[in-house]
């Protein structure tokens, strides 16, 4: 990447984030020997502590669909069973510690269970569920407060306030160029786009960012339209890889809105910085972005956001995905179908197991887009 | 609860029986008819959820029904299946909590639930001190019936109760106490809730009372004798019909105690039961146990409400005792407690239900099993169920497994 030659750079760039996304942080080691990682799991884990701490943040995501650890149900979602299977074959190792979010049951005992079965240290944090309750917003910066004390008692530093300004920059930056690959997702592949993002959630922060930067203007360039494509929302958890968004682009379909953990909802929502005390100002970011299923800022809002969204986007359809056993997207996506279906937007509902799609799900997505290539609105 | 048929021949029934029925009979016939006199009283009705601070809404003259506790009767009568079927129809994924979906199926086709469903709510409360599941379940309550939706949030508790979590919750209290103003009209009287506090405490230190005789041997009462006489607890806590239902329970377990007369004929080996009943096979599946002299003398779910209230103002009591119920707390909490009741009980073993349903209840208890069973060298069973749902019921496995763990006390 160090090559003059722009062309190149951005190639290698793109080739760089591409095989990031597909590795998902497995060769960390290898490929970043100076860098200290901190795993994560929930978008509600405030990154800009991890990396104001000194650490890389990294998305703990699952290696296999099918992990059975003794130590959780089968009745448990594959991406608990699967992470928590990776640490009892100690994968994590090296990790300086593991975040959990309190989102959802299955994360809340995640947490326990972990730090009773495996070696790696954890830590938590425990967000308001109902982010405009009163008192939320002082108990979620307490809380906050608490978590920055947890991850430099871990260094044995104090977190300078200069490094979360600098951190809170960083991650502000990051999301804007995100938001410039989201705003082209009608002219780039899907699965394309969904790995660039997936990456910045595995991959070192600057890095990252500067990967960014050298294959924007390229992918700016790299006009895939195609007319006929479908334009579809996709609405799911975490998804460790881009098999779902593959198989829509191949049958005709493309993303051009994305409410996945590991997709835009990630990335999406305001920073906003300049107050007194920078803590206030990450706790305002997480407090007010797009809400996913464990969260609620109001009964409707995250309903609203994902009918307005799709609208905004001019979505014909959209897919929702439940993984097996996740409760909060589930119970979302019932609802959710409903007020899509009134607002004109045709919705399909696949269960997953994990995060790939297979002959079945083929034969479902096939229709569901068959039908609305075939249909006169379009 | 008190619907289901005892069909255990070895088993001593209670006397105050009748007065459980009769006290229950006109819970629920009060509540069926509601529409008849709530207004005339100007006492709105709430669906609440089992750990909602049910004292402030006494305060506030509300009436409370439990669809966690109808669901219960709806199994009992074998109607879960039919319901969930039609909220599962209505695209709600059969992974959810069976008593959600069964009560979703009693609201779309209340034709087919027990009791013709549960009335129209004039509001919706929810804590999430049980589940992240109630507050997606109130939601969808909530959309369909287009009534307000209070919600406590009482953080989880990875460790202690800390000062933040206390603040926050006191906070969403005196704003639920000013919206239940605004709902009722009725202004917030902190005697009044102080005296549905003082009944509260009442009922619970009876209930702590009754079950503290089970620790002699034998043990005066089985666990579906526990799950079965919970259900006031859970309806009619701070009232005084539950005051004076639980002083007969009482003074009945008492004398039992005294004379040494067990729930089970020659009790041989003391249990402990983890989670939620399994209410369809209420008693098949602890027949299964009393015959080979096995009684479960005590539980953790009925034990959820023979918790004391903790101290401070009204409002700070409220904050605490909902906040830091069982079910919001570590595996390392929760394995402490059971390790607790194996040495108070002097139990020979524990019976751990993987309730398919309830995943806060459940995904922890393997690793709880491992460290009860290090730390008290008892034997611990896990058999997967499901409190409501008989699809999820596989009799003969779950049969072998409990001949061959009863074996091991031979
Ligand atoms: S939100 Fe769903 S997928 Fe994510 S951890 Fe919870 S249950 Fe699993
Ligand atoms: S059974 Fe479990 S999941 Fe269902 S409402 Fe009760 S605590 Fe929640």
């Amino acid at each position: 990447m160090s090559d003059n030659n722009g062309q190149i750079n951005s190639s290698n760039a793109l080739e760089l984030l591409l095989e990031e996304a597909s590795l998902k942080g497995t060769y960390r080691m290898k490929r970043y020997p100076g860098k200290k990682f901190f795993g994560y799991f929930c978008s509600y884990f405030p990154e800009e502590l991890i990396i104001a701490a000194g650490f890389e943040p990294l998305r703990l995501l699952p290696d296999s669909e099918n992990s059975t650890p003794a130590e959780l149900p089968g009745y448990c979602c594959s991406l608990a069973k699967g992470t928590l299977d990776m640490e009892i074959r100690k994968q994590y190792y090296d990790l300086i510690g593991i975040g959990f979010t309190h989102t959802c049951d299955t994360m809340q005992c995640l947490s326990g269970v972990w730090s009773a079965c495996g070696q790696t240290k954890t830590v938590d944090i425990v967000p308001p569920v109902m982010l405009n309750a009163p008192g939320a917003f002082s108990y979620y910066l307490a809380e906050t407060k608490n978590l920055m004390m947890t991850l430099s008692s871990l260094t044995q530093t104090a977190i300078k306030e200069s490094s979360i300004l600098e951190a809170i920059k960083l991650c502000a930056h990051t999301r804007s160029l995100v938001t410039e690959i989201d705003n082209l997702r009608s002219i780039l592949p899907s699965p394309l786009v969904f790995s660039i993002l997936r990456a910045g959630q595995l991959m070192p922060r600057v890095e990252y960012v500067k990967a960014l930067e050298e294959c924007l203007p390229d992918l700016k360039e790299m006009s895939s339209k195609n007319l006929h494509q479908v334009k579809i929302l996709v609405s799911s958890a975490v998804l460790e890889s881009d098999s779902l968004f593959a198989m829509i682009e191949e049958l005709g379909g493309r993303v051009v809105a994305d409410d996945t953990c590991t997709g835009y909802r990630h990335y999406s929502g305001n920073t906003v910085w300049g107050s007194v005390n920078p803590l206030t100002d990450i706790v305002q970011r997480y407090s007010e972005m797009p809400p996913c299923p464990c969260k609620n800022r109001s009964l409707n809002e995250r309903i609203h956001h994902l009918t307005t969204l799709a609208k905004h986007r001019n979505a014909q359809g959209a897919i929702i995905i439940i993984r097996k056993f996740c409760e909060p997207h589930a119970w979302d996506a019932v609802s959710l179908a409903e007020s899509l279906r009134e607002k004109g937007i045709r919705t399909l509902t696949l269960e997953l197991e994990g995060a790939s799609v297979g002959g079945q799900e083929r034969t479902r997505l096939q229709a569901f887009l068959e039908g609305l290539l075939e249909s006169p609105d379009l | 609860m008190n619907e289901v048929r005892e069909k255990q021949s070895n088993y001593r029934p209670l006397s105050s029986k009748k007065a459980l029925q009769k006290t229950m009979g006109r819970y629920y016939a009060l509540t069926n008819y509601h529409r008849y006199w709530g207004k005339i009283f100007r006492r709105p009705l709430a669906w609440v959820t089992s750990g909602a601070p049910v004292e402030l809404l006494r305060a506030f003259n509300i009436h409370s029904a439990y669809p966690e506790q109808y669901a219960a009767i709806y199994s009992a009568r074998n109607a879960t299946v039919a319901l969930c079927e039609v909220s599962e129809a209505a695209g709600y994924s059969q992974d959810l909590c069976s008593y959600a979906r069964s009560n979703i199926g009693g609201v779309l086709r209340p034709d087919l639930a027990p009791l013709g469903g549960m009335p129209k709510p004039n509001l919706l409360v929810a804590c999430n001190n049980i589940c992240g599941t109630v507050l997606k379940w109130y939601e969808v309550l909530a959309r369909h019936f287009k009534v307000p939706l209070l919600v406590l949030d009482t953080p989880f508790l990875p460790h202690e109760f800390t000062a933040q979590a206390k603040a926050y919750v006191l906070e969403q209290l005196i704003s639920m106490a000013n919206d239940l103003e605004k709902i009722t009209g009725c202004p917030f009287d902190e005697k009044k809730l102080a005296a549905e506090m003082k009944r509260s405490r009442e009922i619970t230190s009876l209930w702590i009372e009754t079950r503290q005789y089970c620790q002699n041997s034998p043990s005066p009462l089985n666990a579906p004798d526990l799950f079965i006489n919970m259900a006031p607890i859970v309806v009619l806590r701070g009232s005084k019909a539950g005051i004076e239902y639980y002083r007969k329970l009482r003074d009945e377990v008492k004398q039992r105690a005294a004379l040494a007369q067990g729930a089970i004929e020659d009790e041989r080996i003391r249990l402990v039961w983890d989670n939620i009943a399994i209410w369809p096979q209420l008693f098949s599946f602890y027949k299964m146990f009393s015959e080979k002299g096995a009684c479960f003398i005590t539980d953790t779910y009925s034990g959820g409400w023979a918790v004391e209230h903790a101290p401070g103002t009204p409002m700070e009591s409220l904050a605490a005792t909902y906040t830091e119920i069982f079910l919001n707390r570590s595996p390392k909490y929760r394995a402490n407690q059971l390790i607790k009741l194996i040495e108070d009980y002097k139990a020979n073993g524990f019976v751990m239900h993987s309730n398919r349903s309830c995943k806060p209840y459940s995904l922890v208890q393997e690793v709880i099993r491992k460290e009860v069973m290090r730390e008290t060298g008892v034997p611990g069973l896990m058999i997967e169920a499901d409190m409501a749902d008989p699809r999820a019921y596989a009799e003969e496995p779950v049969r072998n497994r409990v001949q061959a763990f009863l074996e091991t006390f031979l």
